[in-house]
């Protein structure tokens, strides 16, 4: 039997909430795959969908529309059951080390959760034994196993965070931001760690981030989303290398690099971001694009494969 | 980094705070007389049988607050009536609590249309007076302990219901919570061991506030003669019993209206410091 | 009398007094800014950077904050100056800081979801600090709100509207037009652009340089993102545990790095240009403010330490023109090798 070379596909996926205001488009036609043992990054500013992609993938919100395949199977169809078994092995990091832990559980209890909701190890005693496993792997002093997390740093509740999702051995992690919060130093480490974990278990990531360089260094693929929908996606050397969709451009221009080599000239965008609230027909980034025709303001493009492995969504550019 | 439980945390910031440990003092005083008062004051012969030749003796020797109009022991009577005031105030808020509590956490989780019924009914109960509706419910069912504890706890509810839905509202949408769903928790799970530990703190002081309203209330429905029934003693009904002869002997009301003063203070001071010690942003 | 310097700070000492001990957040630090240049103060959380510059201001909370020692002058008016014993020398009247803090100085906030009246318009929230320092009436200062409006790149039209309707980086644009209303001396931004989108900050910062220049404002940018750096200063201060632990200009900074914990800020950040290049962190972690360590406050994390760093606190050496640093591997004697980096790459 051939196995399926991706681990995840996504196919037009759609995430929309109804506002008092009107409908809000926060994810629209996303699709994109992502094969076993791979890191896909994706980017984009505030309002670009990426953290709703990523938990509509998950089923933390559900999808409108669109199809979610885990290893070739549709995890939408699934019911409470079997998406509860399904969670084992797809989990999130979540982005603010604060938040994302109970704050009345010891950090024993928060990794040791997921062992015990769903009966892996029922022995309390190898529970913790486990538990500690974990706490090592992830560098944790063994001393903390009882501590809470507001007696513990950012960087330390993060890693926190990694051991629980790791917890159910699971084959495809969300990672959501999960270093934009922590200092630049301890960004670094908590890198290292997930890059090291995901060498030695053949994991697969989705690396959701605003962070453009740390992206290029993390990922062996990007997506660049703009205002719910994928502009462009291929790997991070391509990306970076020949840029293609205008947003692309600009984005890749703005980054302020720690080096005192002469800059390229910036590229400026003209305008604010539209509202993803009702959003008007055509391309969502027409307004602000420098290179916009009639045909951008009508149309809405799609997403194509213009060259091997490098996608695009634009009536103008990858021809 | 000191590592300390969140308990010992709680009781040092709480040891801070003078007028709640004095609270705290005056509430363990009273606690341990009610619990001993069986082997300081004999019940039948100090407190319930009548004693004509003693009858309205102001403060003595004898007596260290005086007699009341069947010439009993004024302080042995408060002593005993603690206990009635303990039980009805903390039994009923328990009650009160727990299906409150309940009703507001279903109402928060779940929000649309299941909040909405919930609250409104909710919303009924506090429409009425809740002396009214313990009135009711009493005269309904009849005076008796039991009955007593039903009547207020019922009165409670809807209290507790809001109290609860709305710290259930500010937690259910931190990440927390929703990574407890990542790992496939179920709702019922998500509710018990995510959320409600985290709201405990105002639940406290909530129940610690409503105790002295419970016992407020126990006292006016005794001072009405709906609660218990003589001779056993309650400090309500000793108020009732000796409003007659508030002119001439005065200490028939004032030391069980000042026994009502001191445990309703007390509660409150407590409430209020656990408060402050249980609120995290207090923490520099 | 007047100096070259927009601000000079010397010998400062910021403590603050609380339950679980004493905070040292700053320990000792001097700096000036010369007139219409910036100044980078570079750290991580809990440095001490947004303390030293609310010193500037005299905004630190007291209690539990005290300034232990040092002095700060202004425009060559002295601010404040406190002996080594704590003792007041000189101390400018809170009624006199008033008249600075808007006027002469300002100050910049890293959130501007937060900074901004809710329920006041944002021309009047500019034309207030114009009213408060300068003798107009108010329809003066709402003319002059609408020209600070149009110098941050908002049409004076939108003047009128509420906080809650401009976006994060127009925001931000308000908050600068506030500070700058008063013309001031020394502007003090403290991680202006860290909460907003990558475009936006490129915008905010284009911006920030083109006023500077036009205005002449010293800056103080306090920042953590050495790119910012690199874009709008020409002298930086690198702070670590409440000590400035590297100075000097861009150049001496950047191509010629000197402290170990510099060294391993460059080094915990992905280069653009060359993805496979493996990140190499800083072991460890910031240490606790009220529990410093003995000897340099770096060495438990610095790979270049010798058992003499445990013990004994380096003082700042000069190393050429305006680069000092704070490092016993500088001072004569230690014998302390530092190889195989950034720093040995700096020296050739």
């Amino acid at each position: 039997m051939e196995e399926n070379k991706y681990i995840l596909e996504v196919k037009n996926l759609k995430k929309h909430f109804s506002t008092s205001k009107g409908m809000l488009h926060a994810a629209d036609d996303i699709s994109f795959n992502i094969e076993k043992g791979k890191i896909l990054g994706v980017v984009g500013e505030s309002g670009c969908g990426k953290s709703t992609t990523g938990r509509a993938i998950l089923r933390l919100h559900e999808p409108t529309s669109g199809d979610v395949l885990f290893e070739g199977e549709s995890i939408l169809k699934c019911n409470k059951t079997q998406m509860r078994n399904k969670r084992k092995d797809m989990q999130m990091i979540f982005q603010d080390p604060f938040s994302s832990l109970n704050p009345r559980k010891t950090v024993s209890e928060i990794i040791g959760e997921p062992l015990r909701l769903h009966g892996i190890i029922k022995n309390k005693k190898e529970r913790e034994e486990k538990v500690a496993e974990l706490m090592r792997l992830v560098g944790l002093a063994d001393r903390l196993i009882n501590a809470y997390p507001h007696e513990l740093d950012g960087g330390r509740r993060q890693r926190i965070g990694i051991a629980r999702a790791l917890a159910l051995e699971p084959k495809f992690i969300v990672c959501d931001e999960p270093v934009s919060a922590l200092d630049v130093s301890i960004q670094a480490q908590i890198l290292n760690l997930l890059k090291k974990l995901q060498a030695e278990r053949n994991l697969t990531y989705m690396f959701i981030t605003h962070d453009l360089s740390v992206v290029n260094y993390f990922s062996d693929d990007i997506a660049v989303m703009y205002l719910g929908k994928l502009v462009e996606k291929t790997s991070s050397e391509e990306l970076f290398a020949n840029p293609t969709h205008p947003y692309t451009q600009a984005l890749l221009s703005a980054i302020t690099i720690p080096s005192l080599e002469k800059k390229k000239e910036r590229i400026i965008l003209k305008g604010e971001i539209s509202s993803p609230i009702n959003p008007k027909p055509g391309c969502r980034f027409a307004p602000r694009c420098n290179y916009a025709t009639d045909i951008c303001f009508k149309e809405s493009p799609e997403l194509r494969e213009f060259k091997k492995d490098h996608f695009l969504a634009c009536h103008n550019f990858g021809k | 980094m000191k590592k300390r439980s969140q308990i010992s945390e709680i009781w040092r910031r709480l040891k801070r705070n003078k007028m709640a440990m004095f609270g705290l003092i005056i509430l363990l005083i009273i606690v341990v007389l009610a619990i001993f008062a069986g082997k300081i004051f004999d019940y039948e012969e100090v407190v319930v049988k009548q004693n004509i030749a003693e009858r309205l003796d102001g403060p003595s020797m004898q007596h260290w607050l005086g007699c009341d109009e069947f010439g009993r022991d004024i302080l042995a009577r408060l002593v005993y009536g603690s206990r009635v005031s303990l039980i009805v105030g903390v039994v009923s808020i328990a009650m009160a609590m727990g299906i409150g509590g309940t009703i507001g956490a279903v109402a928060g989780y779940y929000g649309g249309k299941i909040d909405n019924v919930i609250m409104r009914i909710m919303d009924v109960f506090l429409a009425m007076p809740s002396i009214l509706l313990a009135i009711c419910i009493v005269a309904a069912l009849g005076t008796s302990l039991l009955n007593l504890i039903f009547a207020i706890g019922v009165s409670f509810i809807p209290q507790f219901a809001r109290v609860v839905r709305a710290q259930v509202l500010s937690v259910k949408d931190e990440e927390f919570v929703e990574a407890a769903r990542a790992i496939g928790s179920k709702d019922s799970t998500i509710i018990l061991r995510e959320i409600i530990p985290n709201c405990m703190a105002q639940i406290i002081v909530q129940a610690t506030l409503s105790v002295a309203s419970a016992i407020l209330s126990t006292a006016g429905l005794s001072f009405i003669g709906l609660g218990i029934a003589p001779p056993a003693p309650e400090w309500g009904s000793m108020l009732a019993g000796g409003r007659i002869y508030i002119r001439d002997a005065v200490h028939l009301t004032l030391f069980p209206g000042l026994a009502i003063v001191i445990t309703i203070l007390a509660l409150n001071l407590l409430g209020d410091g656990l408060r402050d010690a249980l609120d995290p942003r207090l923490k520099q | 009398m007047t100096s070259k310097n927009s601000v000079e700070v010397k010998d400062l000492v910021v403590h603050f007094e609380t339950v679980d001990g004493v905070v040292k957040a700053v320990n000792n630090i001097s700096f000036n800014i010369e007139k219409g240049k910036t100044l980078g103060l570079v750290g991580e959380t809990g440095a001490g950077k947004t303390t030293a510059a609310l010193s500037i201001l005299r905004l630190i909370p007291n209690p539990p904050g005290k300034i232990k020692q040092g002095q700060i002058i202004l425009e060559g008016k002295k601010l404040f100056e406190y002996d080594s014993e704590g003792e007041a020398i000189e101390v400018i009247s809170e009624n006199e800081m008033e008249k600075i803090r808007g006027n002469e100085v300002s100050m910049i906030f890293q959130d501007p979801m937060t900074s901004l009246n809710p329920v006041m318009t944002v021309e009047s929230q500019i034309s207030e600090v114009i009213e408060i320092h300068q003798d107009v009436d108010k329809k003066q200062a709402l003319k002059k709100a609408g020209e600070m409006l149009e110098l941050v790149g908002i049409p004076a039209a939108r003047g009128i509207e509420y906080p809650h309707q401009f976006s994060g980086g127009m925001k931000q644009r308000v908050i600068i037009a506030i500070a700058l209303a008063c013309n001031p001396n020394l502007l003090i931004a403290d991680e202006p652009t860290t909460a907003l989108d990558v475009t936006i900050q490129a915008q905010v910062l284009e911006m920030m340089r083109d006023l500077r220049n036009k205005l002449g404002t010293s800056m103080l940018m306090i920042t953590h993102d050495l790119g910012v750096v690199s874009e709008i200063c020409d002298e930086v201060a690198i702070m670590y545990a409440g000590e400035i632990v590297e100075y000097g200009t861009l150049e001496d900074i950047f191509n010629h790095t000197s402290h170990p914990y510099t060294e391993g800020l460059f080094n915990s950040l992905p280069n653009i240009e060359n993805r496979y290049e493996m990140l190499k962190p800083i072991k460890g972690l910031m240490p606790d403010p009220t529990n410093l360590p003995e000897g340099c406050p770096f060495h438990p994390r610095c790979e270049y330490a010798t058992d003499l760093c445990k013990t004994r606190k380096p003082k700042l050496t000069k190393l050429d023109g305006i680069h000092y640093v704070t490092c016993l591997a500088y001072e004569k004697g230690t014998e302390i090798k530092m190889e195989g980096g950034r720093i040995e790459n700096g020296r050739k």
